[in-house]
């Protein structure tokens, strides 16, 4: 395999960040506070958190794809906090409908406290595919062990008896299959009688990555019911861009009727996954009509004024440039990309924190030149790192073609501790390239990475001196441990 | 809304056969239950699943007798047992046809998780279709969903599936 380049500053930054905000005390969403309450909306921490983790993967399956050491224990983290109460506990009252388009129904909805068991495919079909992503991407088990994916919730001053629903990626990916048999393969409801495209993408990914695991066949019989059922009603609106969604009961399709830019961009980066040529045909035309172009190769997106609804103005996050962002990315156009890229760099006050790099909340539409400045979180900590981190075609080669286990037997970082950047891993006719820098005075393991699943006899060399066992380099259990040198950054390399 | 779908796993239900017999999961004892969900009016995708379930029962040889076919119907109004009987024993006679009243139909459709929703179809003489779930399921003599097949599983392979399994 080929990997692009080495990683910039700014991608080693946006790594960073989502690693600080997975280490964030339980409870503590600090940074990721959107402008809507409840987490209701397309800004939720339940979007933030997935979108991390698919950022991750696709790092690693792309960019850096023997560090798992990198990776792992961030995605761990964040999974851990996708199944936390504060990100599903919405549900409870969600499930009771009463939204605008299915308010004609609420007395046949009563309150669910089961975050997945029906309905709700905008977070059950996260739980599922992060989690399967996490397994297929590290040859593990974890996810595997009954009750690995729990959602529980007590508390000492209300509601009783704890809440508990036990899953795990195998029973979790089983009940949404037969939810998706069960509603003629149209797709599971976000909000109840609410069937999104977009938000059955995901779980064809995670039926996908369940097959690799297991070797079934079930995302091809998915989207072959799918494309079937879809075919009824098009997949895109009487002007070209994709429907958003199907009201069950009445199979009416709701159009993109605004031109919302994220309901384009958020559908077509993901389905490119199974149908690239039906979303590049698309492309070109659909984000034309999104773009503003500015000064200096700048280039804004633009957003839908906000809607009025029973005399309410719908509050929202729509990560419009984040999402035009991330599906630039997956498209390879890199043009768009750059564009939108310069014009956040410029006008939307990039930010370091503790060696992470995001784009802080900014509520403020434009500034006084009327250059866009609004940005939310889930666009400033999440998908602006996606698009620069993302290669084009990254979630289509990802579903497309899963890592074999000649991948797993060869040389990879397998730990690497906190206080170590780690912007180059890639094995090249058998020889683990690294590169790898101490970013502060971390203590003990923080400072070191573990190569593991040594070939016999390997040698190492760092900045191209052959080194063997002493003080900075010892053999572990796991394989070779090095204790990084502060400094600049060091090129490793393990030759078999 | 969307019910709750756990997998199918304790089969059940209360037809009539296409003889108008009451039957239930326990009817044929010892055999293995073959199900097809469809209607008779159905144009290409029962014709297509009917003819590759009864070349795969063929290509089974006597091990097929342990199997039993059914082909219960999505469409009761159209599907009495008399339409179901002269349907099946003009082309898949291996097939045993199962309907029942609306509620009937429901629960069992409801029992093995089917889709079916009645539209409109210009192209049928009473102007409509019931599109439905295509997967045929294998129950074992307990009750229990053993194996299921999407319909684009071919022949052979659902043949050697059943020998593995029966």
């Amino acid at each position: 395999m080929t990997t692009p380049s080495m990683l910039d500053a700014a991608q080693l930054g946006h790594l960073r960040h989502w690693d600080n905000l997975s280490r964030q005390l339980p409870h503590d969403w600090s940074l990721m506070h959107g402008k809507g309450a409840g987490e209701d909306d397309f800004g939720s921490y339940r979007f933030q958190l997935a979108y991390m983790i698919y950022g991750l993967a696709l790092t690693h399956r792309h960019r850096l794809p023997a560090a798992p050491g990198v990776f792992r224990p961030v995605i761990q983290r964040l999974i851990d906090k996708l199944l936390m109460p504060d990100v599903w506990l919405y549900w409870r009252d969600v499930s009771r409908g009463g939204m605008v388009m299915n308010a004609h129904l609420s007395e046949g909805y009563h309150e669910e406290w089961d975050p997945v068991v029906r309905d709700n495919i905008m977070y059950s079909a996260y739980v599922q595919s992060c989690s399967l992503l996490h397994d297929a991407l590290f040859a593990d088990e974890r996810y595997a062990a009954p009750g690995s994916l729990t959602f529980a919730h007590w508390s000492f001053f209300w509601g009783g008896e704890e809440k508990r629903f036990a899953y795990d990626r195998d029973s979790l990916s089983e009940h949404l299959y037969w939810q998706m048999v069960e509603n003629g393969y149209l797709g599971i409801a976000c909000e109840p009688n609410c069937v999104f495209q977009i938000c059955n993408q995901p779980a064809i990914l995670g039926f996908r990555l369940h097959d690799m695991i297991t070797g079934g066949d079930r995302a091809d019989e998915v989207v072959a019911g799918y494309q079937k059922a879809w075919a009824d009603f098009g997949r895109l609106d009487d002007t070209g861009h994709y429907n958003q969604m199907i009201l069950e009961d009445s199979r009416v399709v709701a159009p993109n009727a605004l031109q919302a830019p994220w309901v384009d961009a958020w559908c077509g980066a993901l389905m490119n996954t199974w149908n690239r040529e039906f979303v590049r045909e698309n492309y070109p035309r659909q984000v034309a009509d999104f773009l503003i172009p500015g000064d200096d190769g700048t280039i804004s997106v633009r957003s839908t004024p906000a809607m009025n609804v029973m005399g309410q103005t719908v509050v929202n996050d729509t990560c419009d440039t984040g999402w035009v962002a991330a599906w630039a990315s997956e498209m390879g156009d890199r043009a768009t990309l750059d564009g939108i890229l310069a014009h956040v760099d410029r006008y939307m006050g990039p930010t370091w924190r503790d060696g992470g790099l995001y784009y802080p909340r900014n509520d403020t539409p434009t500034d006084g030149e009327g250059h866009r400045t609004e940005i939310e979180p889930m666009t400033g900590n999440v998908l602006l790192g996606y698009a620069r981190l993302n290669v084009p075609d990254g979630l289509h080669e990802l579903y497309q073609q899963p890592w074999g286990p000649e991948h797993f037997a060869e040389p990879a970082l397998t730990e690497v501790g906190r206080d170590v950047e780690v912007s180059r891993a890639e094995v090249v006719d058998g020889v683990l390239h690294a590169r790898v820098r101490r970013l502060g005075a971390g203590a003990g393991d923080e400072g070191a990475v573990v190569i593991g699943r040594l070939p016999a006899s390997a040698r190492l060399r760092i900045d191209g001196q052959e080194v063997g066992a002493g003080d900075a380099v010892r053999p572990v259990p796991e394989g070779l441990r090095i204790d990084v040198a502060p400094g600049t950054a060091h090129d490793v390399e393990l030759v078999p | 809304m969307s019910a709750p779908a756990t997998p199918p796993a304790d089969i059940a239900f209360d037809l009539v056969d296409h003889h108008g017999t009451p039957v239930d999961a326990g009817s044929w004892a010892g055999a293995w239950l073959l199900v097809q969900f469809g209607f008779t009016s159905c144009r290409v995708v029962c014709p297509r699943a009917l003819t590759k379930l009864t070349a795969a029962l063929d290509e089974l040889g006597e091990a097929a007798d342990t199997v039993r076919p059914l082909y219960v119907s999505v469409d009761p109004d159209r599907d009495t047992p008399e339409v179901m009987r002269a349907f099946l024993a003009a082309s898949y006679p291996r097939f045993t046809g199962l309907t029942g009243t609306a509620e009937q139909v429901d629960a069992a459709k409801r029992a093995f998780r089917v889709f079916a929703r009645r539209r409109a179809d210009p192209e049928d003489p009473d102007g409509y279709a019931v599109p439905h779930t295509a997967i045929t399921y294998l129950v074992d003599p307990a009750g229990r969903l053993a194996r299921h097949w999407p319909d684009t599983t071919d022949a052979s392979a659902i043949v050697g599936d059943l020998r593995a399994l029966l």
